[in-house]
């Protein structure tokens, strides 16, 4: 077997589908979390980076107020007074802003003296030997940072000129700066505030550990060595992100970050979360996965196990409890496709060996059969088998035997008889007497019995050949033993009545003829005594003769040994022709026939027997007289033909009865009627071998009867041939048509003119009889020369001998050729032949 | 046709020849026992069947009945029956005619009283030699 393509297993597409998975959620979870981190990075920076302005600008507006304030001290003329007269009083308040909020105005003179000041004990001169000093009493000036005197603390210090005799000084401690920037922008994120100078990189403020950091260098710091605008480190070395913002006049920065880590804590918060879900997701579809798997593949490789295994166990049971509905249903469908599968098989095995048994003994049955058999094809009739029973009595070998034809083994004038039979033949049939021909040449009677069989290929026939000389034989000895045991045999006492029935029905004829004799010879009669004595016996002996003649009759029919000729006949001829015979005294006899009846396929002459006999029976039942109808019609397929009478009937308890040997119907009326008793028994033998029903109908006695009877139609191939054997003879048209069959030509036969009429559109050639019942040859030529023309050879038989001028009549009439009867019938065959092939003239 | 009286043509009322009566349902063999037994001493009767014997045989309470054994009706045997049951037809001769030629029937018929049997065919100048002997015993 060669493995088929399976593709993946579902195992492989699982493994494929989570390796996928996991790959596509990696990958999400690293988008998540990148772009997470930069959305909050960004989100930071902006917010240090508006901080940072805000605080600038803050810072700005602070100095501007310091300015203002000491700008509006300076320009104030008590300040002149107050530098130029000593122990002037004064009263400087420091009111502070939002960031500045620690620091002191004071009045200065040139030597850097306090003169005024709003701190609550400022005495004496303080910034002497401030750097600022002289320059401070002519311009205004802001100075940053500076380790203030008087407080000891680093400070924004900004002076404005009084005159040249002095300045306004405010000083702003720093320290405080850095925190209040916070507490006033820091926010939720805690920022850090950090103000540098540019020029100097000196930290001017800072909102964490001001006191540590405020005036430092920023030089050496992790800030000046971070390298990033935005992400650096703060001067401690945490790591931020930062906004930047110039604080407006001054050369100052402020820096205001965001701790980084804090900033970026949520985005890995957010992130981590992400992934959760991702492997959560990622968890469950896997174990729905695995649920699938294990519902579907495992269920399935299973069923897949039981299926290669099949012959114990269910699949249902394998995969019970564990398979998705549809695998179960699939399970189902399998195992009632196993089942009817393995009925099937049973079937077909039982029914294999019962068909091999049965042609075992068939084959027994016929090899060893004691009687010979054969069997041949019924196309070619070649014989296919033959049994040892046949070798041993024809005296031919098996070899000679399968290389013969079934025709073969009878005498050819057989042939088409044989031929016809086989061609009407049903399935099953029994037939003859037939004659065989043995190898030696001698022939024997036999009756064939036969039944349609296919063998191989071969459309066959199988038959069987009883030995009539041997059975008659055998027919003998039994009846002899049952003779012998009579006492017992229900047969010896149903042929003990016969013989007696036999025997009255004979004695009474003969004892009148007997009688009669004995008082002729004995007595003196009258003339007229005589004559009536004598017209009894005439009577009587007639009707003995008529008993014996039907009684074999009788005898013969029922024993099959009639020689039936069923063939295509007209029965409206044979009706019409038995009509005629009947006579024209008694009743009138009306006759109705539908047109174009169809030919039955009959023995004419038995069957004309019956009609004659229904007819002369409905005469003498008829004594009053009253019309008698007989006519005939298709009846389910046959041809049924009624005889009417309006007579004295029969009881209807006698309907069957009037058909048996010698019963008569009880009566005065019907006693008187003579009769050997045996017609209706004849009838119904004649019948029945046909294929047919006989029976009657009849109101009651005195309301007359109808006989009826049904016959077979001829079948339509039957009627077919080259040529038409027109002739009333059976045995001569039989000889004839065997020696057409010799030369090659198929015939068909009419027992009379009328059923010829049907036939002469299927032949080629007629062979015509003139001596015919009913229509003559002559009249049956004239009508066939009228409506056919001279296209149709026809070669007429005779047994008169003509002279030339009535075989020239006859040639005038349109024969083509005329034969002698007595003539050698091949010779009349070639003839026959000639006409039919070339439609020559060919005289004789 | 069937059972019309031949040669019945003695007058009611006067003495009476004795009377024989003939049953056959064959005309034939009716008309062959007639023929062969007419005579003036004796009255003649044809019955075509046994119900019709009997009715005559009652009526004519005749000397001699020639039955035929199988006939339709009544059988030759039955009638043979009745009459020999029959205390008024004690003086009544029987002669069977069959054609039943075994000795079972023979037999039969004699245990059953018949005074002769003859079977057919059988000759005429018998048959008036048994008529004449019965007849006689009379």
């Amino acid at each position: 077997m060669t493995p088929r393509r399976r593709g993946w297993s579902l195992r492989h597409y699982m493994a494929v589908f989570i390796a996928v998975l996991l790959v596509v959620a990696s990958g999400a979870a690293v988008a998540v979390w990148t772009l997470t981190e930069q959305d909050a990075r960004q989100a930071a920076a902006a917010e240090a980076n508006f901080a940072a302005g805000a605080a600038a600008k803050e810072i700005a507006n602070e100095l501007a107020l310091l300015r203002e304030t000491t700008d509006g001290l300076a320009a104030n003329p008590q300040a002149a007074v107050i530098v130029s007269t000593p122990g002037a009083s004064c009263n400087l308040t420091f009111a502070g802003g939002i960031l500045f909020t620690v620091g002191h105005v004071d009045v200065l003179d040139s030597d850097g003296a306090v003169k005024c000041s709003s701190r609550p004990r400022a005495s004496g001169p303080v910034y002497g030997s401030a750097a600022w000093l002289p320059t401070s009493l002519h311009i205004p000036l802001m100075t940053a940072p500076y380790l203030d005197p008087a407080t000891g603390q680093i400070s924004i210090v900004v002076t404005s000129p009084i005159r040249g005799i002095g300045t306004i000084l405010g000083v702003v401690a720093l320290a405080p700066v850095g925190p209040n920037l916070a507490a006033m922008l820091g926010g939720a994120r805690h920022l850090e505030f950090l103000v540098t100078t540019t020029d100097t990189n000196t930290v001017l403020a800072r909102s964490l550990q001001p006191a540590l950091w405020v005036g430092t260098k920023l030089a050496g710091t992790p800030f000046k060595g971070s390298a990033g605008p935005v992400e650096r480190r703060d001067v401690d070395g945490t790591a931020r992100l930062y906004g930047q913002a110039a604080v407006g006049s001054t050369t100052w920065s402020v820096f205001a970050g965001a701790d980084r880590n804090a900033a970026l804590a949520v985005a890995d918060q957010f992130a981590n979360w992400s992934l959760a879900i991702i492997l959560a997701g990622v968890g469950m579809m896997l174990v729905g996965s695995f649920v699938v798997f294990r519902r579907i593949a495992e269920p399935v490789r299973r069923l897949s196990l039981v299926m290669r295994r099949s012959t114990t166990g269910t699949a249902v049971d394998a995969v019970a409890g564990t398979g998705a509905s549809e695998v179960t249903a699939l399970a189902e469908d399998f195992d009632d496709l196993m089942a009817s599968v393995k009925r099937e098989l049973a079937d077909r095995l039982t029914s294999e060996h019962k068909a091999m048994i049965s042609e075992r003994n068939y084959r027994m049955l016929f090899e060893s059969h004691p009687q010979p058999m054969w069997l041949y094809d019924v196309d070619t009739f070649a014989i296919l088998k033959v049994n040892d029973a046949a070798i041993e009595d024809y005296g031919y070998s098996r070899d000679e035997f399968l290389n013969m034809t079934i025709k073969d083994i009878r005498p050819p004038q057989d042939v088409p008889k044989f031929l016809e039979l086989m061609a009407n033949s049903p399935t099953f049939d029994r037939s003859g007497p037939w004659s065989h021909t043995l190898k030696d040449g001698s022939t024997i009677q036999v009756v064939i019995t036969s039944h349609a069989i296919t063998f191989g290929e071969h459309h066959a026939r199988f038959l069987l050949a009883e030995n009539l000389t041997e059975s008659r034989r055998l027919e003998l000895e039994l009846s002899q033993a049952q003779a012998r045991a009579e006492s017992n045999a229900e047969l010896g006492r149903a042929k003990d009545e016969m013989l007696s029935v036999v025997s009255h029905e004979m004695r009474t004829p003969l004892a009148s003829i007997v009688g009669f004799t004995e008082l002729l010879v004995t007595r003196d009669l009258t003339p007229q005594q005589r004559k009536e004595y004598l017209e009894v016996m005439l009577q009587e002996g007639l009707r003995l003769t008529a008993l014996i003649t039907d009684f074999l009759d009788l005898r013969l029919i029922e024993r099959g040994h009639q020689t039936m000729r069923l063939a295509p006949a007209d029965i409206g001829a044979l009706i019409t022709r038995s009509i005629a015979l009947t006579g024209d005294g008694g009743p009138p006899i009306e006759l109705r026939l539908p047109d174009n009846l169809p030919l039955v396929r009959v023995d004419s002459d038995s069957i004309f027997r019956v009609l004659t006999n229904l007819l002369s029976n409905s005469r003498k039942y008829s004594p009053d007289g009253g019309a008698i109808v007989v006519g005939a019609g298709v009846v389910d397929g046959m041809m049924e033909v009624y005889v009417q009478d309006h007579g004295l009937g029969i009881p209807s308890d006698a309907t069957t009865q009037v058909f048996e040997k010698f019963y008569r119907v009880e009566g005065a009326d019907h006693r008187s009627i003579k009769g050997t008793g045996l017609g209706l028994a004849i009838s119904k033998n004649i019948v029945e071998i046909h294929g047919g029903k006989i029976g009657v109908r009849s109101e009651g006695a005195g309301k007359g009867s109808l006989f009826y009877f049904t016959v077979p139609l001829a079948q339509e191939r039957a009627q077919t041939g080259d040529v038409l054997v027109v002739e009333d003879d059976v045995g001569y048209a039989q000889l004839l048509e065997a020696e057409l069959t010799l030369k090659g030509l198929s015939s068909i036969w009419a027992p009379d003119a009328e059923t010829a009429e049907h036939l002469v559109p299927n032949v080629r050639s007629v062979v015509l009889d003139l001596v015919l019942p009913g229509l003559s040859g002559e009249a049956f030529l004239d009508r066939l020369r009228a409506g056919h023309g001279l296209g149709m050879p026809v070669v007429v038989l005779t047994l008169k001998d003509l002279d030339s001028a009535a075989s020239m009549s006859l040639q005038r009439a349109g024969a083509t050729a005329v034969l002698h009867k007595g003539s050698d019938s091949a010779a009349a065959a070639a003839t026959i032949l000639a006409a039919t092939l070339d439609r020559e003239k060919v005289a004789i | 046709m069937n059972g019309h009286v031949n040669g019945y043509h003695t007058p009611q009322g006067l003495p009476t020849l004795p009377t024989v009566v003939i049953a056959d349902d064959e005309p034939s063999m009716r008309l062959l026992v007639h023929a062969t037994i007419e005579s003036d001493d004796y009255t003649v009767v044809e019955a075509g069947d046994g119900t019709q014997a009997w009715e005559m045989i009652q009526q004519h309470k005749p000397s001699l009945v020639l039955l035929d054994v199988q006939m339709p009706g009544k059988s030759g045997l039955e009638v043979l029956q009745l009459v020999k049951a029959d205390p008024s037809l004690t003086s009544t001769r029987v002669i069977l005619l069959t054609a039943k030629a075994q000795e079972s029937d023979i037999e039969t018929g004699l245990i059953a009283g018949a005074d002769f049997y003859l079977t057919k065919p059988f000759s005429p100048l018998d048959l008036l030699t048994r008529v004449e002997e019965a007849l006689q015993l009379t």
